[in-house]
């Protein structure tokens, strides 16, 4: 794909020049960076814990094995998998914002857990090939300026065998549409608002969420990408999808 | 909703049953659905020998069908009905997968200790077990009870004996009318070759005597 500074590309509903997207999505997380947990607990009603487990129990990690998160964010799931892959195995804690990645980093060494955590970009992997049994991003893809890239990038580190785990919002199920666009487009800046004293970047992830591939689309974007076998699962109604592709 | 709940019960039976994973290794990345007519429910072997609910796309690689009746009948430890069960695709798959889920047990006195504690937890499950050994024996007298009132008071239902001389007399009648059968059959044979020299016999002679003229 040509990266140059003709191309547009979506900053929520925004058409944007592609070389602005980075900097605009690292501006929105380094804004909310500090109430990011308190305020996915609560958009979520705690949800998000529960999906990111069942991201973990489907993983088919085990003790051993090596593991990268990327866009790690706080790294609620890198303590996860640090606590099954155990001192044999390796968590690579990785985001492309340093004020998230901070956070992530600091939570890590207060729960005594040793996982290098490393600001890198998801489109250039600085990992050799085949150097990963399980890559995962959870609600991290959405951001990305170029998704074709960065998953062609988490297959190239993958082992053969390995996995990758996107954990994403998606398209939900049909009659909850009108529900759900009341509480995208009302409730959610207005939380914004009330808790991180921040609206505009809540808007920008309600628009975000619907700019971003459906699930079978995202299926058909990982097998483009060179996965071998690709499945989803629709979580909460369809609200969030984990799609777990096999590198053959 | 269930996904997640399913799955995590699945790890926890997984892991309560360990011997369990270096049977299911082995088909690490398979799918096998469970076909219970009125409803499907499809499980993926992961890639550290545990279980989880496969995806909403996921292919069976093997498909076993359970009807309804047989289900219960193999809830009630029934041994000959795993040879009703029917199953699609890959059968070595199949096989030791339900083999498997058939040995694994739900420690739940295990689970319960962590609430209640140990004694606590071997009491209630010392309870239940009595209770729901209880609740099979009344059960079983009650069906001896109602099928005894149809077979001795009602007439509704057949005695097993009585069930049993009648597939004996059938079984004999059946006898009786193959060999009755075979003795009509050779007795039709033996009076069509009778015919057959009767007819031969009448044409020759005009022959003989047109020869005398």
């Amino acid at each position: 794909m040509d990266i140059n500074k003709d191309s547009t590309t979506h900053f929520g509903y925004k058409t944007i020049a592609e070389h602005e997207k980075q900097q605009k999505v690292s501006e929105v997380f380094h804004s909310v960076a500090q109430n990011y947990d308190v305020m996915n607990d609560v958009m979520s009603a705690g949800m998000h814990r529960l999906w990111k487990r069942f991201a973990l129990d489907t993983s088919g990690v085990k003790a051993g094995d090596k593991v990268l998160d990327i866009a790690g964010g706080s790294g609620d799931l890198s303590k996860l998998f640090a606590k099954k892959v155990g001192p044999t195995g390796e968590v690579i804690l990785t985001d492309i914002n340093a004020s998230m990645l901070g956070v992530g980093r600091d939570r890590m060494l207060d729960a005594g857990l040793t996982v290098p955590a490393m600001q890198c970009n998801a489109e250039q992997l600085p990992f050799a090939d085949h150097t990963f049994d399980c890559v995962i991003v959870a609600f991290g893809l959405r951001n990305m300026t170029h998704k074709d890239l960065a998953l062609a990038e988490m297959q190239r580190v993958l082992k053969v065998g390995g996995r990758l785990l996107v954990l994403e919002f998606s398209k939900v199920w049909q009659p909850l549409e009108k529900l759900y666009d009341i509480y995208s487009f009302k409730l959610l800046p207005l939380m914004g608002k009330l808790i991180a004293k921040d609206a505009d970047s809540y808007q920008y992830l309600a628009e975000s969420i619907r700019m971003h591939p459906d699930q079978e689309t995202l299926k058909q974007m990982m097998l483009d990408a060179g996965f071998g076998k690709v499945d989803y699962y629709n979580l909460s109604a369809g609200v969030v999808a984990l799609h777990k592709g096999y590198k053959t | 909703m269930f996904k997640p709940l399913i799955t995590r019960f699945l790890q926890h039976l997984t892991n309560q049953n360990n011997w369990a994973r270096p049977h299911l290794l082995s088909f690490a990345g398979k799918v096998i659905q469970f076909n219970f007519s009125v409803a499907n429910t499809s499980v993926l072997i992961l890639e550290d020998g545990s279980l989880s609910a496969a995806g909403d796309t996921a292919v069976a690689d093997a498909t076993v069908h359970i009807p309804p009746s047989l289900a219960m009948r193999l809830l009630a430890k029934d041994e000959t009905a795993k040879s009703y069960i029917k199953i699609d695709g890959d059968t070595h798959l199949a096989a030791e997968v339900s083999k498997v889920l058939q040995l694994m047990r739900w420690d739940i006195e295990e689970d319960l200790s962590r609430v209640v504690g140990d004694i606590g937890a071997y009491k209630i499950g010392e309870i239940t077990q009595k209770t729901l050994a209880e609740i099979k024996q009344q059960g079983a007298n009650a069906v001896d009870m109602v099928s005894e009132y149809w077979q001795e008071e009602k007439n509704i239902l057949a005695k097993k004996r009585h069930v049993e001389q009648f597939n004996q007399d059938v079984d004999t009648l059946r006898n009786d009318v193959e060999r009755l059968k075979k003795r009509l059959e050779k007795t039709h044979a033996t009076l069509s070759q009778t015919d057959t020299t009767q007819q031969v016999k009448p044409n020759a002679k005009p022959a003989q005597e047109s020869t005398e003229k």
